[in-house]
């Protein structure tokens, strides 16, 4: 399976993603479509004050087929996505565009994240990952006293 | 019998951007689908992350559907981006059908980001067989 691994504050996670991708090319070769590959499923990453948000569409995933790992700073994703339909030799298929199968893909996050805290919803086929930061890397606000 | 996608590790593909929908505001992309065809009725699947069942419109027009789903939610306005590898907005697709639909009975469902569309045929469109008696 494959596995990709950013890091954000490394400064060298496009480096890192362009390498991943340019390997999926290699490996599939002439066969590979021509809408660029990488891996799955994309994410977006956010930060708010106390927390980053990793986002993820994972269309048609059920819930219990998403699984979320954390060990350390590192967040793992993995799961199943299934499309299959019940049919006959009266139902004729016209299109099947949308993809079936397995996907893992890990990112270090290399700031201390509060595992306990962490939420994951899953709304919307959107997976939202909600990752306090651990208190000493949360902002805060240093009070001026009197001198 | 069961129709199963081909199984692999899932790739990533890119969103597709529609370019042409200029009047529009954001972006528009083109969503994955299944459409399967029963001797009733269609069936319609579309991946449409993000949207929420009161966003999607479905029109029927001189055997035209058209998909429309107005932009995501997320994300919320208080988070700053980090990195980003996924665009973010609106669907839209049609479809010319070659069957007229009995548009008072069409049913649309949403879960987990894929809208599952049935649309029934016209009671005089479905194939018969008239079965002959012996006199």
């Amino acid at each position: 399976m494959a596995q990709t691994m950013f890091r954000p504050w490394s400064g060298s996670m496009f480096d890192d993603l362009r390498r991943e991708m340019n390997g999926l090319l290699r490996h599939h070769g002439a066969s590979a479509e021509p809408a660029a590959r990488g891996a799955f499923p994309a994410v977006n990453l956010y930060e708010t004050g106390d927390a980053y948000v990793l986002t993820a569409e994972l269309p048609g995933v059920r819930r219990e087929d998403i699984h979320v790992g954390l060990e350390g700073s590192t967040v793992t994703l993995r799961g199943e996505r299934q499309v299959q339909y019940q049919s006959d030799e009266k139902t004729s298929v016209h299109r099947l565009e949308r993809q079936s199968g397995g996907f893992r893909r890990a990112f270090e996050l290399h700031v201390g994240i509060d595992v306990d805290k962490v939420e994951a919803v899953h709304r919307n086929g959107v997976l939202i990952l909600r990752l306090p930061k651990s208190p000493e890397h949360r902002p805060r606000q240093v009070q001026v006293q009197a001198g | 019998m069961t129709i199963h996608q081909p199984t692999h590790d899932l790739q990533l593909r890119d969103k597709q951007e529609l370019q042409h929908e200029s009047t529009r505001p954001g972006l528009m992309f083109r969503p994955d689908v299944d459409i399967l065809e029963r001797p009733d009725a269609y069936v319609v699947y579309a991946d449409l992350p993000g949207v929420d069942a009161t966003s999607v419109q479905v029109r029927l027009e001189n055997e035209v559907l058209t998909l429309d789903a107005s932009l995501a939610t997320l994300p919320e306005a208080s988070w700053t981006p980090v990195h980003s590898e996924y665009r973010i907005g609106g669907y839209h697709r049609e479809f010319r059908l070659s069957d007229a639909i009995d548009t008072g009975n069409v049913s649309a469902t949403m879960r987990d980001g894929v809208l599952e569309l049935r649309l029934p045929k016209v009671e005089r469109k479905r194939p018969r067989t008239i079965e002959v008696r012996a006199s």
